[in-house]
């Protein structure tokens, strides 16, 4: 049995097939399965080509994203930050892995349901469920949206709108792609051999280093209890008691079981639990009122809820979170009649009075985007940790940010984004540059904070303890920033997309 | 407090109708389509009445009306992605930040390219160029001044003027500290030790001598291309000044040979760039002390030294008899301390100095190495010139084959000394110097391509296609050390960045880089595709450096009928040939 398992569902297989039809051209000892850590140049070649020769794809998607939702100049941005996006070149180019793909085929899908084709949509996104079983994540949102918007007519809320061609259709069509994935594999009675790689929960809670997520702050609390306790004594006022096994530093930061000191552990089934509940009021709102918008939001909001509480999470993950939010925030400025994308000069009307202001992009969605997207980038850097590696990561992300960033503040309608720029310095000490003005002055020391953070934990730590010594500081410093700023910036998410449901509630009662 | 000041700055900025840039680029967006880009291109006749030469040449303030009435612009149009960002940049008022980015883009590139191998990179027993940097740190760390030029260890010998060493030696001296614990895991003395560590090669040596090379490029090269860009295209809307920089900074050859292959020429570059830049305010005397310290750092700026000197020389002779002896005075004195503060360990005895002359000009080591794309290597591939001549009735020859190419340009420049020239007429020289002189190699086309990059707004499709042939004669040596993929994607990008200015340039030049192309792609898929024959097996090689060498040929008349056509108006303003005769 070889080390690297292969735990992808049966698509991504196919694809790997494929691949290797044009890999045995190249050199045929890459496909042999006992010829693992095999690196010649042309393979390394070979195997960066496919990923980019892959990202087409993503490619053709943005293209088709920007002929849908409008093509301002504003929104080349978005895609030009999907395509370069930090993340993704990270992950893909430099990590190694075939996202752009599988991005390329999710934008497609929304774009579809953009478009209206809600049939094709779904069929997209069950294919990629079997290309990669991470979009379980966002399943449910897709599931609510087409189970209403396709299966229900427009206006009604009864049983009596049903459809039940439509709903055949679409069960049929999943059902069927399901079945040529799956299939051979029940034939051979290898299901649960399959259910048990694709689903590995012998894994344990946290990944090697701690995605930036809940059970990072999670565990960064236990540790600091646990010396807490051991080293004041505190812990007998509090009955507390340490699990010996806890203490033994192997298990830390490894593939496995993470123990916890003192917090109550952790099982699957909390995950599981909590992943869903965070769910459920987003998919309340697709349910009650099926818009692209409502839809696009409550993905992201699933992929937060996942990212953030699901089990054995991989740092990978937050690229699902911007990714969705990318094609909201592109949808929003496609929304917005009064920007036509010449910056907050022209525009200076704001809104014209027939325009929904729920529907426009408002500070907090950039905001949270920015920050999300800053916080779990830089939760990526511990991926790449050779010296050379590091001003290549820095400088991708900073040159991301500054461009991506002062770009959304000038998609802001003026209108909106007065609210906080009125308030001037009092509300950001930073209010001076202009890509700034739209945080709050918390916002920008977290935003600044990240440079003193990551000058400890990549310079500074390794000269004053080396490199053996308190090897897991630098990396726990470093997720438990970063999930702060996830946290902090899916709080101020959700909190726009409910008030703007609300908003938009109100208007329909009045 | 100044926010909401910067917006208002903003607003009025693009109200005011007289500050063409902005508000027709602000309009040209809200069409958002490819046709507005036309009519923002199209609007930029308006801004050829601003664009006129440098005021501060020698007669100019008399002529500078007619000029600028009679001025048109050779580069009108600019349809490049880099032009559209940087049009997108001053919309967004990101003018502050658009050189920080452009730096941290830069830096990148050659962050990047600096991953891949260098040269000579695990091929014992005499490793490359990396090898040769490393050792001259050892060299000049572990033995006296003076004798850095003298010693005997038959490795490496140092062959660059002081200045390399100079630099060498502080490089070596960092790391030679007591190991501390903040330096304690980044640096080494044992990378320097001396003789140990011959052929020396780790990670960490690598990433140290990597960083040596980026720090001197940043500190010389980079801050040398903004203020150049700054005085140059003074009167160029900013996003055009802008479009310059980054063109310039990613540079694909320079890039390649520096973070790559791994040499230091930027640093040359980089004063040639200061002393150029000094010239256009009229520094003369800061100018000269800047050559004097690129021709400290590498003997190969002596390319430059026949239009510097004309240059100046004419500009003497132009300011009266005493004004004349006083400049030239003033000139020499810097010069000669320059020079000699630079050699001052070395001039106590004659047969000191001496050697380090024959260190520096190794004219034994024949006509030209390796294959280049140059005019010897071209007739050898007919007649062995080297067979059949002594290399001493060779090295008369080139010489003199060299100083009767650069002698017309340069004899123009003395006569007609403007800043425009200048810049021609080191064209002029390098290129001569490349195609003819004594002991070239295929890097030296570097020399030649940073003037020609410095028009990259004047002479836009020239200055481009050059640049893309200039990193394709480099590729044989590229490709020894496994620099493909670097190449490839370098020059990939230039001409996907540069492809533009062919647009809107004369159809001889379209023709010329579509040619250009098409030769460049099939001599690559040949030399992929199939083996090279028995008989012949340089053949790639020797292919590139004809093709490459003809096109420098071209380039040379080329650029000297710009040259002669430039200044040929009747009272010597600084103005570009009429717009119907080559756009």
């Amino acid at each position: 049995m070889s080390e690297w398992t292969l735990d992808y569902p049966p698509f991504f297989a196919w694809f790997e097939k494929l691949l290797a039809q044009f890999a045995v051209l190249v050199d045929p000892k890459i496909v042999q399965v006992d010829n693992l850590g095999y690196d010649t140049l042309a393979t390394i070649y070979f195997q960066r080509t496919t990923v980019i020769v892959s990202e087409l794809v993503l490619f053709w998607a943005l293209q088709r994203m920007l002929t849908v939702m409008g093509n301002r100049p504003l929104q080349k941005i978005i895609s030009w930050s999907l395509m370069l996006n930090p993340g993704l070149l990270m992950v893909d180019n430099m990590h190694f892995q075939y996202n752009g793909l599988l991005y390329g085929i999710l934008i497609h899908s929304l774009v579809d349901a953009k478009q209206g084709r809600l049939l094709r949509s779904g069929i997209l996104f069950a294919i990629l469920l079997n290309f990669k079983h991470i979009y379980l994540y966002i399943a449910l949102p897709y599931f609510a949206f087409l189970l209403r918007a396709y299966c229900f007519e427009n206006s009604g809320n009864s049983i009596r709108a049903f459809r039940p061609l439509h709903f055949l259709a679409l069960g049929f069509s999943v059902i069927a792609i399901f079945a040529a994935s799956l299939g051979p594999f029940v034939v051979m009675n290898q299901l649960p051999q399959l259910a048990s790689r694709l689903f590995p929960f012998k894994r344990g809670l946290c990944h090697s280093y701690w995605a930036a997520n809940f059970w990072a702050l999670y565990s960064f609390m236990d540790r600091v209890m646990i010396i807490l306790v051991s080293k004041t004594g505190l812990g007998q006022y509090f009955n507390l008691t340490l699990d010996a096994s806890a203490l033994s530093a192997t298990t830390r930061g490894l593939v496995g079981d993470t123990a916890f000191g003192i917090l109550p552990t952790v099982t699957a089934q909390h995950t599981l639990l909590l992943t869903a509940l965070l769910q459920v009021p987003s998919l309340i709102s697709v349910f009650r009122q099926p818009t692209f918008d409502r839809f696009i939001g409550s993905l992201v909001l699933a992929a937060f809820s996942s990212f953030l509480a699901g089990w054995h999470v991989h740092e990978k993950a937050i690229l699902l979170c911007t990714v969705t939010m990318s094609v909201m925030i592109a949808e929003k400025i496609g929304a917005n009649p009064g920007n036509n994308g010449a910056g907050s000069n022209s525009n200076g009307s704001g809104v014209p009075g027939n325009a929904k202001t729920s529907d426009l992009l408002s500070p907090r969605d950039v905001r949270s985007f920015l920050i999300v997207s800053l916080a779990g980038y830089i939760g990526l850097w511990p991926l790449f940790f050779t010296r050379e590696e590091t001003p290549i990561k820095i400088l991708i992300t900073v040159i991301w940010f500054v461009i991506v960033g002062s770009g959304l503040v000038q998609c802001i309608p003026k209108s909106l984004l007065s609210t906080t720029a009125k308030a001037g310095p009092r509300a950001s000490i930073f209010n001076v540059r202009s890509m700034f003005r739209c945080f709050t002055s918390l916002e920008c020391l977290y935003v600044f904070g990240c440079i003193p953070v990551q000058l400890y934990s990549n310079v500074i730590h390794e000269a004053l303890f080396g490199l053996e010594r308190l090897e897991f500081l630098p990396l726990m410093i470093t997720s438990v920033y970063s999930a702060v700023g996830v946290v902090y910036g899916w709080l101020l998410y959700s909190s726009e997309y409910f008030s703007s449901q609300r908003a938009q509630d109100k208007k329909k009662t009045r | 407090m100044a926010g909401p000041s910067l917006r208002a700055k903003g607003s009025s900025k693009s109200k005011n109708t007289s500050n063409s840039s902005s508000s027709t680029s602000s309009t040209s967006w809200t069409k958002g389509n490819e046709a507005s880009w036309a009519s923002s291109t199209t609007s930029t006749t308006t801004f050829a009445t601003t664009i006129h030469e440098h005021g501060g040449n020698v007669e100019a303030s008399g002529t500078k009306k007619s000029s600028t009435t009679t001025t048109t612009v050779s580069s009108s149009k600019l349809s490049l992605a880099v032009h559209r960002y940087s049009i997108w940049l001053e919309e967004n008022q990101l003018k502050r930040y658009a050189p920080w980015i452009a730096i941290a883009i830069a830096v990148l590139v050659r962050c990047t390219i600096s991953l891949g191998p260098y040269s000579g990179l695990g091929v014992p027993p005499r490793f490359g160029d990396y090898e040769a940097q490393r050792h001259w740190m050892e060299l000049t760390l572990h033995r006296p001044v003076r004798q850095w030029y003298s010693d005997k260890s038959k490795w490496w010998d140092l062959d660059y003027p002081p200045l390399t060493a100079y630099v060498s030696w502080i490089c070596g001296y960092v790391t030679n500290r007591e190991k501390s614990t903040l330096s304690g895991n980044l640096i080494n003395p044992e990378w320097y030790a001396w003789e140990t560590s011959r052929g020396y090669e780790s990670q960490e040596a690598k990433l140290y001598m990597r960083a040596t090379v980026l720090v001197c490029d940043l500190v010389v090269y980079l801050s040398g291309v903004i203020v150049f860009v700054k005085r140059w295209f003074d009167n160029k809307p900013w996003t055009r000044q802008h479009t310059a920089l980054i063109l310039i900074l990613l540079q694909p050859g320079l890039i390649l040979i520096d973070h790559g292959h791994f040499q230091y020429n930027s640093v040359m570059l980089g004063f040639v760039l200061w002393a150029v830049a000094c010239f256009l305010n009229d520094q003369d005397v800061l100018g000269s002390i800047f050559f004097c310290l690129a021709l400290g750092f590498k003997q190969m700026a002596l390319y430059f030294s026949p239009a510097v000197f004309s240059y100046l020389l004419g500009k003497s002779l132009r300011q009266g008899f005493f004004g004349c002896i006083w400049k030239l005075i003033k000139l020499g004195i810097a010069v000669i301390l320059t020079l000699g503060l630079l050699f001052s360990p070395w001039l106590q005895s004659q047969e000191e100095i001496l050697q380090v002359i024959n260190r520096i000009f190794p004219v034994f080591r024949g006509l030209y190495q390796d294959k280049v794309a140059n005019v010897w290597c071209a007739v050898n591939v007919v007649v062995k010139i080297r067979d059949i001549f002594d290399t001493k009735d060779l090295l008369k020859f080139s010489t003199l084959a060299t100083l009767l190419a650069f002698l017309p340009s340069c004899l123009h420049l003395l006569v007609k000394p403007t800043k425009r020239g200048l810049i021609y007429s080191m064209i002029n020289a390098s290129l001569s110097f490349f195609l003819l002189s004594f002991q070239v190699h295929e890097k030296s086309i570097l020399i030649p391509a940073l003037p020609v990059t410095l028009l990259i707004l004047d002479e836009p499709a020239a200055a481009s296609l050059f640049n893309t042939m200039a990193t394709f004669s480099m590729f044989p040596l590229l490709r020894q050390e496994a620099l493909e993929l670097p190449y490839f994607v370098l020059i990939g990008f230039w001409i996907w960045m540069t492809w533009g200015t062919f647009k809107t340039a004369s159809g001889l030049m379209q023709f010329a880089a579509t040619l250009n192309l098409l030769v460049t792609v099939s001599i690559h898929l040949a030399e992929l595709l199939v083996p090279p024959p028995a008989r012949y097996p340089d053949i790639y090689p020797v292919l590139n450096s004809l093709w490459n060498a003809a096109g420098f040929g071209l380039y040379w008349i080329f650029f000297n009928y710009r040259q002669f056509t430039l200044v040929n108006t009747p009272k010597m303003g600084l103005r570009v040939t009429k717009p119907s005769k080559l756009e």
